[in-house]
């Protein structure tokens, strides 16, 4: 289900958490604090970006891995303040593979970077007309890298030019309290101090569902999470 | 189906795949599992009075100043085996079935494929990147678009009548076989696909495609007009991501029996288009080069003085580049030139059609993943005809799904 449109809810949430957070010292962040644990099932059938009928090619296409559409995101929509004094910049990899990306969905921090490699025998061309990051890595070709910074919080839906079934997501948030599915839906968000918090579970370009939970010192909260 | 009622449902097919193009987490253009999926395009092209014809097609039609719904479905009948189909409606008229064909991979390990029916050609480059999405520009390159005097329909009697027709493509009219007024044919047609059987193999990092078909590059058919086949073939070469180099023939009967068998003795002789092609692709970070050239030969058979008694030659290249500004927004340009060889008449030695050069400048943005503006400006020059020359400015509305 559907709780709300897909983009700006989950903007609003990344970029309110700062405003909506209580104050505490950055020190107490990991004394007493807990986790929130569990796993995310996806039940409907996720679907994987189309490519469109190639009528003028002379053959088939080669055969593509499918792409993992139920990897989530799960992440707080409120955190505390002093979440945001010790930013910490992550370096995050979005592989171009068998004419996929991969990972599907990626989470960072802002001011984090994604390096972008080119794993495949063939030119890809990745590029975001995202409003939260926008650019055009151009062709290059296997065992080179671009990179790019992120600097705002959003979400950036990624393509490639030449290969229009190929997308991927990322997200960038303001705090660190948030987690990427595995391939079995697992997840876990530590260092979480005790208090009551929005859970907020992200798939495949909307929010999902939201859940009001309550960490306590030292607890690590079971939340197994459900999607139609 | 009517046609009206065929014009409805392509129209709201094009409609509601746009609607789902941009859905995040939704993909409402397959179905049954993805063994059917659609696409399309929709476009519209604005631009001044063509006065000069020179971007019609011989469907009569101006490529800067027309509305094309383009829809697109391939149905994956078995691992080895698809069903594609194209097919599009111009300004609205009756829809028309641009490509209907299977396509069979009969060893999965092996880079091999075969395709029957209605098929794209395997000739040249640009046919198979032919979509609105895949072209920089508004415009088609006068090898694949520019109306020459040359018709399967209806034939000259001699080298005077081809010659009087000089820069007159776009509606031409000779005494044998169908006499009224009609388009005459491009080198390659762009805006058909032939049908026939045609098979590739890949050895990586070479390509080579051979076709058999009804119709000739000018000319591609569904339905056989003069009992002959062409055969075609590309030989491509990939050393690496960034290059791509093709050379492409063909050989095909190309006179109609319709004027055939007007000539006297029932025109015994075999009247072909031969052509020769040399296609050439580089890419690097936002800059794509491409460049073809195309020699067509076509025979024409010799009824009275002054008879053509040498094959009408053409040959006609092209050079285009485009480059990426940023995100979304790109220049892109196209220097292109057609000429003809001369032939004798009583008029002196003159070229059998006039010689056209086309220079093209647009940009290209992108504000969303599926919508696409294009707009340029295009300078063309004939050697002959009425008009010699015209400067259009057009502009390209695109939304693709």
């Amino acid at each position: 289900m559907v709780l709300t449109p897909p983009w700006g809810a989950l903007a609003l949430a990344l970029v309110a958490s700062r405003a909506a957070a209580q104050e505490q010292p950055a020190a107490a962040l990991m004394a007493g604090a807990g986790s929130i644990r569990g796993r995310v099932e996806v039940r409907r059938t996720p679907h994987a970006e189309p490519a469109r009928p190639q009528v003028a090619e002379l053959g088939m296409p080669a055969a593509r891995e499918a792409v993992d559409r139920r990897r989530s995101v799960v992440y707080l929509e409120t955190v505390p303040q002093s979440a945001f004094e010790a930013p910490s910049p992550l370096r995050a990899v979005l592989d171009q593979r068998n004419e996929t990306f991969v990972p599907p969905v990626v989470a960072i921090t802002v001011g984090s970077s994604v390096d972008f490699p080119n794993s495949d025998k063939v030119y890809h061309n990745v590029f975001s007309l995202s409003k939260t990051r926008r650019f055009d890595l151009g062709r290059y070709p296997r065992g080179q890298s671009r990179s790019v910074v992120f600097d705002r919080t959003g979400v950036v839906r990624v393509f490639c030019e030449i290969h229009s079934h190929m997308s991927a997501y990322i997200l960038v948030f303001a705090h660190r309290f948030f987690a990427v599915t595995d391939v079995d839906g697992r997840y876990r968000i530590d260092g979480i101090l005790p208090g009551s918090y929005t859970l907020a579970l992200w798939n495949e370009g909307n929010v999902r569902l939201r859940r009001e939970v309550r960490v306590e010192a030292g607890q690590v909260l079971e939340q197994d999470l459900a999607v139609e | 189906m009517s046609f009206s009622t065929a014009r409805t449902a392509a129209l709201l097919f094009a409609v509601s795949g746009l609607a789902a193009a941009d859905a995040p987490g939704g993909d409402r253009t397959t179905f049954f599992g993805g063994r059917l999926r659609l696409g399309g395009e929709v476009s519209g092209s604005i631009a001044p009075e063509d006065k000069g014809f020179f971007n019609y097609t011989d469907y009569e039609t101006n490529t800067l100043r027309l509305f094309r719904i383009d829809v697109l479905a391939e149905a994956q009948l078995h691992s080895k085996a698809a069903l594609l189909f194209d097919a599009r409606m111009d300004n609205l008229q009756s829809p028309r079935v641009y490509a209907l064909y299977l396509r069979l991979r009969p060893w999965s390990s092996r880079d091999f494929d075969l395709q029957l029916g209605l098929v794209p050609t395997v000739f040249g480059s640009f046919p198979r990147r032919r979509y609105a999405f895949d072209n920089p520009l508004p415009s088609l390159p006068l090898v694949y678009q520019y109306l020459t005097t040359i018709r399967e329909d209806a034939l000259p009697r001699n080298a005077e009548e081809v010659v009087a027709q000089r820069g007159r493509g776009w509606l031409v009219r000779y005494p044998i076989g169908d006499p009224s007024f009609g388009p005459g044919r491009p080198l390659v047609n762009a805006e058909r696909w032939d049908a026939g059987i045609q098979a590739r193999i890949g050895v990586h990092p070479v390509s080579l495609s051979l076709a058999v078909t009804q119709g000739t590059l000018s000319h591609p058919t569904v339905e056989d007009d003069n009992g002959g086949k062409q055969i075609s073939g590309r030989l491509a070469w990939m050393p690496g991501p960034s290059f791509t180099a093709g050379l492409s023939a063909s050989s095909g009967d190309f006179v109609a029996d319709e004027a055939r068998d007007e000539l006297p003795g029932g025109g015994p002789g075999r009247y072909r288009q031969q052509a020769l092609g040399v296609d050439l692709e580089w890419a690097r970070g936002h800059l794509i080069l491409r460049g073809e050239a195309v020699f067509s030969s076509w025979h024409l058979p010799a009824v009275d003085a002054t008879r053509i008694e040498e094959p009408l030659d053409a040959l006609g290249a092209f050079v285009e580049a485009r480059y990426k500004l940023r995100p979304g927004l790109y220049v892109a340009s196209r220097v292109d030139r057609l000429a003809m060889a001369e032939i004798g008449s009583n008029l002196g030695y003159l070229s059998w059609d006039a010689d056209v050069t086309r220079f093209e400048l647009g940009i290209g943005y992108s504000p969303l993943r599926h919508v696409l503006l294009k707009t340029a400006w295009q300078h063309n020059r004939r050697d002959g005809g009425r008009v010699r020359q015209s400067d259009l400015f057009a502009v390209q509305v695109l939304l693709w799904y």
